[in-house]
């Protein structure tokens, strides 16, 4: 038996594979590999689930740490007392070291949309969507290092081998399209984002639910026949292995994993179709290029808007989560790579937030425009804040994982409200104290997910996305 | 669980039930009644029911409060939620009062007057008359299954009917006590075994069961017809051989890698790669191969190097503690510190627990374990054992190579300090030669500034600009390694402005210290002529900044900085500054005019100018100033010391030469500085009772109990642990690797979660049978291959894979093994199989692993997985360099574990991806082709059909059918045999085992 089974008859899904000993007759080819993927009750009868509002997601990360006090949390109090000592925390040591005195945002604020909330002036084209967005300006972390901060955001633990929570989505609901990975994790020409690819790793679910690394500059591996190998060889390949397994299987009465093999290789042989079609960025019109910025000056930022433009041609297409990540690791020198501008915020966010800043916003029109927003959960995360005060002898901003704004906009979500708050400096979440933990509650809910109880069994304990933590944060629901 | 419901939890704090009985009936029972029935039990109902009473939607932090013993018993946090009598130090009003930190109900406060009645009613000792309710949720207590002692169990006696004999080819004389437990299940369903597995299926399942490899064609044939001679003596042989080969310890040794979390890199943000961790799977696949009794092996692991501290062969074995992750980012923050270090033992805790154990200790981090009957103590009794132990390598030699290593040494040291004496004396005479010079010298300028240092010189007209460095702040000799924010060119005259900017047109070239291999841009020179004073170029050697101007200009001066900006001072400067320098033009860029030089500035610090000195008089900046007699007598000094340094650098090269002392990741060890303390909830900042390295109470009914000082020695406390766990009267060790070796023949194990033998794990599907094989090992004195053979002898492991409508029906997975469960390779079969039959598989053994990935280094490590592998790379996967959170491609894709955590049952899976890597991978045409070539020379000729028949002999060990022969003749025919070869490598054949 695969392990895939006695995974599955662990889970709490026990009561599903009671329905299954008929086979895989009157299956799609896509559920005979996954018998997981089936839409099933999760958890036990007294659980409701929730209506879904949201079909697929979208996770925009900025790594890095990105500044809440100088993109999305307007403190007026830190311009007023700029220069003086943070109240009760003096020379407070915190990541990197010790701390200097309060400092306010090099940028202005500037109120934007009918909320007429105060956007920092280095985001003027995301200000444009500030309507549509609920921002969660009380987010917390349990790590002020990059690396778990990173993955505690993407899997609610600090420690990596747990599932991210685009694999947990994919456990739960399987793929809109079986010719297309149902995850996607689309990484910054910059490189990898701190831990790397545990950030979109599957943990402990089955291999299939793991974040497939696909970009703009980065085609999906293995999908191109090798040098050599002709079309025609590859269909006569297909053709021959069709044979030969379907024999091979029939002379042991069609065991079930048999079978799924052989339709994995009908659904590679689609995706290798599928797949090149959907990073064909040229296919595009030039108005949706110029809209982007696919061609800027600034190489990083053309690479950053193609794949925003892949970003949407995923989820039109089928993938039910695709993390899209804006700046990479962290370097020689802080602040190089990502948003963790420890010694010269100044010079660092400008580089990094235009980048970020129009093709996002272009994405964002654009899956208005064709509708996907309807049934699309936008989300943007970072690890955690920064401090308000100036790290000692620099020019910049040491970790701060006790404050920190996120935001979703979307299917299900009240436009143009903020909720939580941190205290007057932004030090530290003080209002409606969240975390990862109910981020992720409220995302599975608008999935149609009770985060109570989708669940797998691994080492003696059945795993949640949300450990033993969270509530939805039904503030910010439509 | 290591995290706990902290909401509920977090007020709970620390005292002394007062137990008294309170089932005698009082004499103002019927006023408490009262008070209960008025005051608090509708309270309780309106306000605490919904989430702490057996009928809520969901009992939050496993309290209730419906019943008298739901709040004797407590939440997890297993302390009762009333103390009588005392209202202050009882969790439900401390909860209720919003008092300290948990506050319930969490929405709403409860009225003055309500908290008051609640107060009165513990005061007066909560008289409760609720009985209604079962409180206990379902867990075990030590009377669970698996924490008993090992039963002695007789086989059953199994009778087979005439019509079983006939139909599974076995008698009774030929059943084993293996096959009678079994049977005896089966006859309850009225099943029986399958007919016996043929030959060449038999073999081909016990390869790969045992070696990880298939069978040679060869090999087949020779088992064919000793089988068919005589089947039990060919069968015998077999095991024989195969338990005996190399093989077997590679193959079984990689099942325990898994176990172990065996990973070589440390994870988290570095993720670095650790070099020096593969002799512990050397030592594993040893150990396996000779057969070490598993009791020793045990202690070896947790404690080696204290039982045999000059036997490296032992000693690498402690590798087992460190080989999981760790985070080592430097955290100042102290309370992170801390965390992390908890999180750091909690790895070793985890993975000791679950590879020995089969128990999930780590679960009771924050509280006692909530489905097993693991006091918290019990957690930190295991952090005490390990409380000495950090991440780190350390030398690992015997006494002989230790005094070996010295002798090679100590001649090359003493003359290396021999020299190194007398160019000490002439530098220092030199020294005091240049510090007179520079004593006597008037500096026209001051030190340069790393926020803006200026060099003006007469206009020139320049096309081509050189700054050349000698020295930087930091380093009186070297230029390479300082950086430079920003370099500024400013044109002569009237509206001078600055020509070196990447804006205008100007092109710097220059070598950087430092690269990021994702990221060509980081760290170059055109960061100092971007305009702005953020990036920095990392200078590297020779440190040279070369600047092409987009046509030639006149130019007065050159300006640099590494931090500039309003109110900049030397805290905003990062890094080293050059310091020495000469600024030259040209305007063909081959002749070159020297405009301006460091020489006539205060030089950077004392050494700074005695450096100076010296390279100025082997090359002086101001040629008229060469004849000076001192510096003739400087030259011959300095010629003296260029001689002495020579030989110094054959001394250091000899020294080099000499093989250092072996060094291997098995960690750090100190004698704990402080105790260790139970921390509530989890919290590093919240201890609580002081624990010693103690036996765990959850088996103290069983084994030995043993409790050391909290000051035992460090090395004592783990191989007191060790001996505890590998002690014949522990009940599960022996079960649960009874049950690994079990499910790892078979598919699934007796008892189907391997690494949990708890409440939530899986229940014994022939309890029976596992006890007798944990006896039967413990009589095989800890031995595993008397166990392998016992079992690869039964009938039911030799019986069919096939396939039995009636039987499937009821029991789809062969949990009672009605037939042998075929299974998919696993990844290292998979590619050990390819490289195998395709003839290409290097089978030497042991050493550092091979690598399919690219390994960048910049702060973090960046794995990039190769897209063509070279024959180096051509050993079996077991060699394979794991590193955390890497990818390989088809490895990855066929279900490497990770190995965050102990890994102790693979996933299998089948994916759409797996077909497309298998397909598509360079490695795969590789091998094809290399199969095609083994299969023409085989056949001896390029014939389609001969070479098929050879194809299919080399990797399936058979010949191919007619309607398989006339198929494939044709696609070679039409596409070639490489691609044939590529087709057959993707068979279902390859990948499944009957």
């Amino acid at each position: 038996m695969s392990t895939d089974l006695v995974a599955l008859r662990e889970s709490t899904r026990r009561r599903l594979l009671g329905q299954m000993t008929t086979g895989f007759a009157g299956l799609a080819l896509g559920q005979m590999l996954s018998l997981e993927r089936m839409p099933i009750a999760l958890g036990d009868a007294s659980t409701e689930r929730p209506p879904a509002k949201a079909k697929r997601v979208l996770q925009i990360f900025c790594p890095g740490a990105a500044s809440h006090i100088d993109l999305w949390d307007y403190k007026p109090a830190l311009e007023k007392h700029h220069g003086e000592p943070l109240p009760g925390a003096e020379g407070e040591v915190s990541f990197q070291g010790k701390n200097g005195n309060l400092m306010k945002s090099p940028w202005a604020f500037v109120p934007a949309g009918e909320s007429g909330k105060p956007i920092s002036s280095l985001l003027p084209n995301m200000a444009r969507h500030v309507d549509g967005m609920a921002f969660i300006h009380s987010m917390t972390s349990k790590s002020n290092t990059h690396g778990p901060g990173c993955i505690f955001m993407n899997s609610c633990f600090t420690r990596e081998g747990f599932p991210t929570a685009g694999a947990w989505v994919s456990y739960a609901l399987g793929t809109l399209n079986d010719n297309l990975p149902t995850y996607v994790a689309i990484q910054d020409v910059r490189g990898e984002p701190p831990n790397g690819k545990a950030n979109w790793g599957n943990g402990f679910l089955p291999a299939r639910h793991q974040g497939v690394a696909l970009s703009a500059q980065q085609p999906l591996r293995n999908l191109s026949r090798p040098d050599g190998v002709t079309p025609a060889t590859d269909e006569a390949t297909q053709a021959f292995l069709a044979a030969s397994n379907g024999e091979h299987a029939a002379a042991r009465n069609g065991d079930d994993p048999l079978k799924a093999r052989i339709a994995a290789y009908e659904l590679a042989a689609r995706m290798q179709l599928a797949a090149p079609e959907v990073s064909d960025l040229a296919r595009e019109s030039a108005e949706v290029h110029a809209a982007y910025g696919t061609s800027d000056l600034n190489p990083l930022k053309a690479a950053y808007a193609r794949n925003c433009l892949l970003a949407r041609r995923l989820l039109e297409r089928g993938v039910r989560y695709v993390s899209l990540y804006c700046a990479s690791r962290a370097s020689a020198v802080d602040g190089l790579l990502n948003w963790d501008a420890h010694k010269t915020l100044q010079a660092d966010y400008e580089r990094h937030a235009p980048i970020f800043d129009g093709p996002t916003a272009a994405l964002l029109d654009d899956l208005k425009r064709t509708g996907l927003l309807d049934d699309t959960l936008v989300v943007w995360c970072t690890e955690f804040g920064r401090m308000p005060t100036h790290q000692q002898g620099t020019a910049g901003r040491d970790h701060n994982p006790d404050a920190f704004t996120t935001w979703m906009l979307g299917a299900g979500i009240k436009g143009g409200i903020s909720y939580g708050a941190t205290d007057e400096f932004g030090r530290r979440a003080v209002d409606k104290v969240s975390s990862a933990y109910d981020f992720y509650a409220t995302v599975l809910h608008l999935l149609g997910l009770n985060h109570e109880s989708l669940t797998y069994y691994h080492n003696g304990a059945n795993r949640r996305l949300t450990d033993v933590h969270g509530h939805v944060l039904s503030d910010i629901l439509a | 669980m290591r995290q706990c419901s902290r909401w509920w939890m977090s007020g709970w704090v620390v005292f002394v039930c007062l137990c008294v009985d309170n089932g005698a009936a009082s004499a103002d029972e019927a006023a408490d009644l009262a008070f209960f029935e008025q005051k608090v039990r509708p309270v309780l109902i309106e306000h605490c029911h919904a989430c702490h009473a057996q009928d809520a939607n969901k009992v939050r932090g496993g309290l209730l409060l419906d019943s008298r013993a739901g709040w004797q018993r407590g939440g997890d946090s297993g302390e009762p939620a009333i103390v009588l009598g005392k209202p202050d130090e009882s969790p439900l009003i401390l909860a209720v009062r919003h008092a300290d930190g948990l506050a319930m109900p969490p929405d709403k406060k409860l009225p003055a007057s309500v908290i008051a009645d609640l107060e009165e009613w513990v005061r007066r000792g909560a008289f409760d008359p609720r009985k209604e309710g079962a409180v206990e949720p379902k867990r075990a207590d030590k009377s669970w299954w698996s924490l008993q002692p090992l039963r002695d169990v007789a086989p059953p006696a199994v009778t087979l009917s005439p019509a079983e004999q006939s139909a599974t080819k076995v008698g009774e004389a030929d059943l084993s006590a293996i096959d009678r437990f079994l049977l005896a299940e089966l006859a309850l369903k009225g099943l029986t075994f399958n007919f016996p597995a043929d030959a060449r299926t038999l073999i081909r399942r016990m390869s790969y069961d045992v070696t990880g490899l298939p069978p040679t064609l060869e090999e087949v044939t020779e088992f064919e017809q000793a089988f068919a001679a005589q089947p039990d003596a060919a069968v015998e042989t077999l095991v024989d051989r195969l338990l005996a080969s190399p093989g077997y310890g590679e193959q079984w040794g990689r099942h325990w890698l898994d176990v172990v979390r065996f990973g070589e890199s440390n994870g988290f943000e570095r993720n670095f790669l650790i070099p020096d961790l593969w002799p512990f799977r050397d030592y594993v696949i040893r150990s396996l191969n000779e057969d070490k009794p598993f009791n020793q092996f045990v202690v070896e692991q947790l404690a080696g190097d204290v039982i045999a501290p000059n036997d490296p062969a032992v000693e690498v074995a402690t590798a087992f503690l460190v080989a999981g992750p760790y985070d080592d980012v430097g955290n100042q923050d102290v309370v992170a510190q801390a965390n992390i270090r908890a999180a750091t033992l909690d790895d070793i805790i985890t993975a000791t627990g679950s590879a020995f154990l089969g128990l999930t200790v780590n679960c009771a981090r924050c509280h006692h374990h909530k489905f097993d009957p693991i006091p918290t103590e019990d957690y930190y009794r295991l952090r005490a054992a390990f409380e000495g132990i950090t991440h780190g390598r350390r030398v690992v030699a015997s006494p002989a190579e230790r005094e070996a290593h010295a002798a090679a040494l100590a001649p090359l040291d003493a003359r290396r300090v021999e020299l190194a004496a007398k160019r000490d004396a002439l530098n220092a005479k030199i020294t005091t030669e240049a510090t007179a010079q520079l004593s006597a010298t008037v500096w026209k300028q001051g030190k340069v500034d790393p926020t803006w240092t200026e060099e003006r010189f007469e206009p020139v007209e320049a096309k081509f600009l050189r700054f050349v460095m000698q020295a930087h702040t930091g380093n009186p000799n070297a230029a390479g390694g300082a950086r430079l924010t920003e370099f500024e060119v400013w044109t002569a005259g009237d509206g001078t402005r600055n020509v070196a900017l990447a804006l205008n047109g100007t092109i710097a070239e220059g070598e950087r210290a430092l690269r990021a291999a994702d990221f060509p841009e980081a760290y170059g020179p055109q960061l100092v002529i971007d305009g702005t004073y953020a990036e920095q170029w990392f200078i590297g050697g020779p440190a040279e900044l070369k600047l092409t101007f987009k046509e030639p200009v006149q130019i007065d001066r050159v300006a640099l900085a590494n931090s500039r900006g309003p109110g900049t001072d030397r805290s905003g400067v990062t890094g080293e500054f050059p310091c020495e320098y000469e600024v030259l033009v040209s305007n063909d860029g081959e002749t070159w005019t020297r405009v301006a030089s460091s020489i006539g500035r205060e030089p950077w610090s004392d050494a700074h100018g005695v450096a100076r000195v010296r390279r100025d008089a082997v090359r002086p900046l101001e040629p008229s100033e060469v004849d000076q007699p001192w510096r003739a007598s400087l030259r011959a000094d300095l010629d003296a010391v260029g001689q002495l340094e020579r030989e110094l650098a054959e001394v250091q090269g000899a020294i080099n030469r000499v093989p250092p002392l072996r060094q291997v990741w098995i960690g750090q060890r100190a004698q704990p500085a402080t105790g260790t303390w139970v921390h509530k909830g989890g919290d590093p900042a919240k201890p609580a009772e002081q624990v010693t390295a103690s036996s765990l109470s959850v088996l103290d009914q069983t084994t030995t109990a043993y409790s050391l000082p909290a000051d035992a020695a460090e090395g004592e406390r783990r191989l007191a642990l060790a001996r505890w766990i590998a002690a014949d009267n522990n009940p599960l060790t022996p079960r649960v690797l009874a049950n690994r070796v079990w499910h790892t023949h078979f598919g699934t194990g007796l008892v189907d979660t391997p690494g949990d033998f708890g409440f939530l794990g899986g229940v014994p599907s022939h309890p029976d049978l596992l006890d007798w094989l944990a006896k039967r090992l413990l009589s095989h004195g800890w031995r595993l291959k008397p166990l392998h053979r016992e079992i690869l002898l039964s009938r039911a492991y030799r019986q069919s894979s096939a396939v039995r409508v009636e039987a499937q029906r009821q029991d789809k997975d062969a949990r009672l093994l009605w037939r042998f469960p075929p299974r998919r390779l696993s990844a290292e079969e998979l590619r050990d199989t390819l490289l195998d039959v395709a003839g290409k598989l290097d089978r030497t053994p042991g050493g550092p692993g091979f690598r399919l990935f690219r390994h960048d280094e910049n702060n973090v490590s960046t794995y990039t997985p190769l897209d063509a592998y070279g024959p180096e790379t051509y050993r079996r996967a077991v060699y394979h360099h794991n590193v955390r959170a890497g990818f390989y491609d088809l490895l990855s894709d066929f279900d490497l574990p990770d190995v965050s955590f102990p890994t102790p049952r693979r996933a299998r899976t089948t994916t759409p991806l797996q077909a497309l890597t298998l397909l598509n991978h360079r490695f795969t045409l590789d091998m094809a082709t290399a199969l095609a070539q083994r299969a023409e020379s085989a056949a001896g000729s390029k014939e389609p059909r001969a070479v098929v028949g050879a194809i299919y002999r080399f990797v399936l060990q058979r010949e191919p059918s007619a309607l398989e022969l006339e198929r494939s003749e044709r696609f070679v025919h039409e596409h070639g045999v490489v691609a044939f070869c590529r087709a057959v490598l993707n068979l279902n054949e390859v990948l499944y085992v009957d």
